[in-house]
């Protein structure tokens, strides 16, 4: 055992030097490895890291502070000779509180209601807002944002083409109903990873947020594919470990991690629980029970309605999902569909019913089923062995891939042998009964039947279907029965719309290997799929199943007894609101991430947090109701000297608000934001088609767009024009901690861009409406609005100069742009 | 305290602390570097978070004090351009020795041997050889040193722009423009340190990736725009006169400045103050520098902006811009020639199917305006301390593909050059095989090229780095050497 390890004497540092004496033991530290004396590879990573070590129980330090959190804060900073800032004025603190918990300033009336709560009762006013604030559903599209950043949620595919991935967004709703719900986080970790197997299709989207190749974008050559796959998994394995145990375990992909206890082996182990994951679309599963029975009711109303109409002597035209033909019931052995014309191509069929007339009050049979024993014959099959054989016609299967197609242009037909005569009187048809192609459906057709072969009679024929269904010009009963059945049909698309989630394909996981070096052309050993050797082992086999290896995996990290989980989440949740977390480094809480500012505090809520059933809405209450929370936010000379970076938490840090936060609050404040909630959301890009997407932004914004930006679509790697500046992550890694960064192009934005040109017009209009004729009530509300405070008599003064001479417009401008404004006080 | 954040703008005690104290800490470590003692220590830049932008002093004296990076997107053949290789020209027609009938590279299967599609002469006093596809380029050739030794990792056009921009494959990762800004920051009071000018075409396949900031702080991303795509949100909104739009900053001025008061110390707020002064000096210098219309008429023919091809003349006319932000302090600029919103080949050198066709249309754009930029830069004194790279993201098959006459993506053996400022010229490293196929000699990453491009700034690819997610990151990850080879001395 070396005596000084690297890494712990640049950690130690870390922790408590001044940046001079850092730089020079790190000198020292690192003098020492290059003389040989230690080298960074011998440095062995620590077993016993805090991190992994089982959470402490420490007992509350007794200073009479009622919340834990200023109990253990407070004695800190008294042990330092320090102090906590005096509270913060009551307005500041419902900005504060309304920012953080929502997103979005408190309006005129929340802060007359808050106002007079509080001179009744501060705390008790403090408290109701809190839970006012929680039970918002804005909270949710506040904090999901916040996980979404964690796993680089995004719309597109990503790399080059960048396509939209359209049914990315269940998984963005399922984020924000699980945070307005309150969702236990035990539970919320085990849906993410293993949903699929409770009903809960949406979360598992969680598992693919990463950028993927597309098929056609991989090379065609066994390494590229190779390699793409392993590109894939690692992504899935960056989510799950840093997102939920702070681990990089990533780090160990092409050689044992060089910090953390964690050996390629662990790496390609954990890799093998998730061998069976493929990026892709599924059908969410919880929704499809109840479309089916609603199709199967919707399927007897048409057919109904059909039948009124053939009563008014109007029969629809074809269409490519499912065709009836009824006709006087007629014993025949064969039955013959002629197709005489298509809409173009080929003719294709991908089922041919032919219905039985029931004996004694059963029910109707289809008849001709190949496994009724019935033969099919054409005049000749395109050539395609594997989506369309004659055998489809009547499988039993429905759909394009399932279907039959002519050999001919535009004709042939296919001959059904019953092998027997039956007694028929309805043959039913079509082109694709899932309806996602439309294209070679037989326009011009005829159904014959005989008895003998060769003796064939004309059953029915398109003959008497009209060209076009149009209720214009026909008498009411007419009018009427043509737009039911047509209301009919349109159900019929909605509902058979089935709901895809860009959530994941299983597999059964193949047998795993250890890749030399990573490179996946250097298979070694086998690997089963377990978690990393330091924390034990699941116990899986390698023949274990997909889902099975990923619900042992989420019980493993959802356990209580699971060190990191509860850590890294509280961690988290108090990153989010004081802008740095205990650990400053919220994704890695290995040796190479912060240690704890308060490791103490840490561990007392990630336990707090567990015996509290997992609820993060009982986190934020203790949290924001802390002295520590509330206190006011301005430096103070003293311990700025002393703690420039303020982990000691001597006052609440300002700082700049996130891209969303800033264009929301715009929006609500010039009264534009439309808080309709979930759904595939909205584009800041121009449409376009290209093989490689080009997304160019757009420059005007309309109330299709004044929804909460987090129902923009993603677009990986690209901006939104405006915000996009304002350190909003990419969606290419993942983002635990945002940049913030101070830019002339976010001056630029905010300053000149036609969205904040309409957004001042709209706000002026809005003081008009709601200020009253004087300027100074205007002046007011516009300051109420924007800083939850009255304006002052100076600021009164110099804002009607500047309004009577420049106008409200820019004034709107000016106070959207200032300081005050974009800042958490 | 040294913590993850350090790193993206120390505080402002800090800074000073550091900028008084910290010299002798630089000098050591310099003292240290300089005998092999120090490789792995990192050493991040000190930046002032008032003024990121601010120049900073490299790690030691390097030879470059900015860069351009003219990046041929879609793969420029070397087969066509630059690497000579008579042994192909003499077998064309026969199968490609060693590999299996129809091998596969990334589009699919290949056929045989293809020789160039362009003839080769030797040129300038050298006499190197080089193709008749650019020829005024090819007349520089005494400026030039090749490495004709390049490899990839990847035979994907995205994944391959990234590892050229940012040395990583996937998305996310900072650009080399933005590392150096990180490190040097910005001869400029006026404009952004690192300008991307995208082709007139549009944006090459991996985007804004080839110049993002990654997990840099946004300050050090690269700002797009060109001479057909201005910076967006440059100009007051319309309807706002000069005079209201200054009377409307001093206003923003006089309320960020009361609530300033509050908050005496507070760095951050201080800093978004500082940058509506930036924005407003960048709505003056910005028009200027893209107004070209003041250039000499001869400098305008000089370049091909007087093309009748609007693509020709519209390249012609960023290059233009690329010497006039190099002029005007801005320390990395990334020229795009090829873009890839018509798809494969259209816009760029993806030349799969018709290359001869194809080339000769990219060629005429590329060749003329390139060579009067070099021209440019060194009839203005700019050359010596300016390195000028043109880059590709891999190469071409020696083969034509299986029923086509393009070349497929060869990402084991391709060429680019480096002029101006600390290398040697008129020289050539690394060697591919007989068919140009695979380098053999000297072989060259793309972190090996990352390294000594930071290197000929002054930067050590090794200290120069970024705390994120668990890792001191660097622009070359864990590889990368410095290219002595090819240094001037």
């Amino acid at each position: 055992m070396p005596v000084l390890r690297a890494s712990d004497g640049i950690r130690s540092i870390r922790v408590s030097g001044s940046p001079f004496l850092g730089l020079g033991l790190r000198l020292l530290v690192a003098s020492i490895v290059a003389l040989g004396l230690l080298s960074p590879g011998e440095a062995a990573p620590d077993p016993d890291h805090w991190s992994f070590q089982d959470l402490h129980t420490y007992t509350l330090p007794d200073n009479g502070e009622p919340n834990p959190i200023d109990a253990f804060v407070l004695k800190r900073l008294k042990s330092k000779g320090l102090t906590i800032s005096k509270p913060a004025p009551p307005a500041v603190l419902l900005r504060r509180l309304s920012l953080d918990l929502t997103g979005l300033p408190p309006n005129p009336r929340d802060q007359a209601r808050f106002q007079t709560g509080w001179a009744a009762d501060p705390k008790q006013a403090s408290a109701d807002l809190i839970d006012r604030l929680l039970a918002s559903p804005r909270y949710g599209e506040r904090w999901a944002q916040h996980w979404l950043d964690a796993v680089r949620y995004a719309d597109t595919h990503g790399f080059e083409v960048n396509t939209p991935r359209p049914n990315a967004w269940p998984y963005r709703d399922y984020v924000i109903r699980a945070f307005n719900e309150d969702l236990p986080y035990d539970r919320f970790i085990f849906e993410q990873l293993a949903g699929d197997t409770t009903g809960v299709d949406a979360a598992t989207g969680f598992l693919v947020t990463a950028a993927a190749l597309l098929p056609g974008q991989v090379g065609k050559d066994e390494e590229s594919i190779r390699r793409a796959r392993q590109d894939e998994l690692n992504e899935i394995l960056v989510n799950t470990a840093t997102t939920f145990l702070g681990l990089t375990v990533h780090c160990a992909r092409c050689h044992n991690h060089k910090f953390d206890s964690i050996t390629q082996r662990d790496y390609y182990q954990l890799q093998a629980i998730f061998g069976g994951v493929h990026y892709g679309e599924r059908p969410m599963r919880d929704e499809e029970k109840d479309r089916n029975s609603k199709l199967v009711a919707l399927q007897g109303q048409i057919e109904q309605a059909e039948n009124a109409l053939l009563a008014l002597g109007l029969r629809p035209p074809v269409n490519a999902r499912h065709n009836i033909e009824r006709f006087p019931a007629t014993t025949i052995r064969y039955l013959r569909f002629t197709i005489l014309d298509t809409n173009g191509a080929e003719p294709c069929i991908d089922e041919l019913e032919a219905w039985s007339v029931p004996h004694n009050g059963g029910s109707p049979s289809n008849v001709a089923l190949a496994s009724e024993g019935t033969a099919a014959s054409s005049s000749g099959d395109y050539h395609d062995p594997i989506n369309h054989k004659l055998s489809h016609i009547n499988d039993g299967n429905y759909g394009n891939s399932r279907s039959w197609i002519a050999k001919q242009l535009r004709n042939g037909w296919v001959e059904l042998d019953f092998g027997k005569p039956i007694l028929i009187d309805k043959v039913t048809w079509g082109r694709d009964h899932e309806e996602h192609y439309k294209d070679r459906l037989a326009i011009k057709y005829r159904i014959e039947g005989a008895k003998e072969p060769g003796q064939w009679t004309t059953i029915t024929s398109s003959k008497d279907r009209l060209s076009s269904l149009d209720p214009a010009g026909l008498d009411a009963p007419r009018a009427l029965a043509i737009t039911h059945y047509q209301k009919l049909l349109r159900d019929r698309d909605r509902f058979s719309q089935k709901s895809l989630i860009f959530g994941g394909i299983f597999g059964q996981p193949p047998i795993a290997h250890l890749l030399h070096l990573g490179d996946p052309s250097q298979e070694r050993e086998e690997v089963r799929p377990d978690t990393p050797a330091i924390f034990g082992s699941l116990g899986l086999s390698d023949k274990s199943s997909g889902p099975a290896r990923r619900v042992a995996l989420a019980r493993w990290i959802s356990s209580p007894q699971n060190p990191l989980t509860a850590r890294v989440l509280v961690n988290r949740i108090w990153h989010a609101h004081f802008g740095v977390g205990l650990v400053d480094t919220p994704s890695d809480f290995g040796a190479m991430g912060g240690r704890p500012s308060h490791p103490k505090l840490l561990d007392w809520l990630a336990d707090h947090f567990m015996e509290n059933d997992w609820s993060i809405k009982k986190l934020h209450r203790l949290i924001v109701s802390s002295r520590i929370y509330q206190q006011a936010s301005h430096p103070r000379q003293a311990p700025q000297a002393q703690d420039a970076d303020n982990r000691l938490l001597w006052r609440f840090r300002p700082r700049r608000l996130e891209a969303e936060a800033i264009r929301d609050s715009i929006l609500q404040i010039t009264g534009s934001l439309d808080l309709s909630m979930g759904g595939p959301g909205f584009s800041f890009f121009k449409a376009n088609t290209n093989y490689v997407r080009v997304y160019t932004p757009k420059e005007n914004f309309g109330p299709a767009e004044w929804r909460r930006m987090i129902y923009a679509h993603r677009v990986r790697m690209e901006q939104d024009g405006v915000f996009g500046a304002f350190d909003r992550p990419d969606a290419g890694l993942i983002c635990a901690r945002r940049q913030q960064s101070t830019t002339p192009l976010q001056a630029l934005n905010l300053f000149n861009s036609r969205f904040i040109q309409t957004q001042s017009t709209l706000f002026a209009r809005r003081l008009e409406k709601d200020g009253g004729e004087r300027l100074e009530k205007r002046i007011d509300l516009a300051y109420r609005l924007c800083f939850c405070r009255p304006a002052e008599p100076e600021e009164q003064g110099t804002a009607r100069d500047f309004i009577t001479e420049h106008g409200l417009a820019q004034f709107c401008r000016v106070l959207l742009n200032s300081n005050e404004f974009l800042f958490l006080p | 305290m040294i913590n993850a954040y350090r790193a993206a703008m120390l505080n402002r005690r800090d800074f000073l602390g550091r900028a008084g104290s910290g010299l002798s800490g630089i000098a050591l470590s310099q003292l240290l570097t300089s005998q092999g003692l120090l490789a792995n220590t990192p050493r991040p830049p000190a930046i002032d978070p008032l003024r990121p932008n601010a120049a900073r002093e490299p790690q030691f004296q390097g030879a470059a004090k900015r860069v351009i990076v003219i990046f041929c997107s879609g793969a420029l053949s070397q087969l066509e351009t630059f690497d000579y290789k008579p042994e192909l020209i003499r077998r064309s027609g026969q199968p490609l020795p060693g590999a299996a009938a129809g091998f596969k590279s990334f589009q699919g299967e290949n056929g045989n041997l293809a020789a160039p599609q362009f003839a080769f002469q030797p040129r300038g006093e050298c006499g190197k050889m080089t193709s008749d596809l650019l020829p005024r380029i090819g007349a520089l050739v005494d400026d030039f040193c090749f490495i004709h030794s390049m490899t990839s990792k990847t035979n994907t056009h995205g994944p391959g722009e990234n590892f050229l921009s940012t040395g990583f494959t996937l998305d996310g990762f900072p650009s080399m423009g933005a590392w150096a800004t990180y490190a040097l920051g910005s001869e400029s009071e006026n404009l952004p340190s690192f300008v991307a000018i995208p082709d007139p075409r549009g944006v090459p396949q991996s985007s804004v990736n080839n110049w993002g900031p990654g997990f840099l702080p946004a300050v050090f991303q690269g700002t797009p725009f060109n001479q057909q795509r201005p910076i967006g949100n440059l100009q007051a909104p319309a309807g706002v006169t000069p005079a209201t739009d200054r009377a409307a900053r001093r206003y923003l001025q006089f309320l960020n400045e009361r609530h300033q008061e509050a908050f005496a110390g507070d760095t951050e707020l201080a800093a978004r103050i500082a940058s509506y002064e930036l924005a407003a000096r960048m709505q003056l210098s910005v028009p200027e520098l893209t107004d070209l219309s003041s250039e000499p008429t001869s400098l305008r023919k000089l370049y091909g902006a007087d093309s009748s091809d609007p693509v020709k003349s519209g390249f012609a006319r960023n290059c233009m811009l690329s010497r006039k932000l190099i002029e005007n302090g801005v320390r990395f600029v990334q020229l795009f020639n090829g873009a890839y919103a018509m798809g494969e080949g259209v816009g760029n050198w993806d030349g799969h199917r018709k290359l001869k066709q194809q080339y000769e249309i990219h060629g005429a754009i590329l060749d003329q305006p390139v060579a009067a930029l070099i021209q440019d830069l060194k009839s203005r004194g700019l050359f010596e301390d300016t390195l000028l790279a043109l880059v590709t993201e891999f190469g071409r098959m020696p083969t034509f593909q299986k029923g086509a006459s393009g070349r497929d993506h060869n990402p084991e053996g391709f060429t680019i050059f480096l002029t101006g400022a600390g290398v040697k010229a008129p020289f050539s490293y690394g060697a591919t095989d007989e068919f140009g196929h695979r380098a053999v000699e000297d072989v060259v990453t793309m972190h090996d090229f990352h390294a000594t491009l930071l290197h000929l700034l002054g930067l050590d690819h090794e200290a120069l780095t970024f705390y994120h997610n668990g890792i001191e990151r660097r622009l070359t990850d864990v590889h990368g050497k410095v290219l002595t080879g090819l240094l001037a001395t």
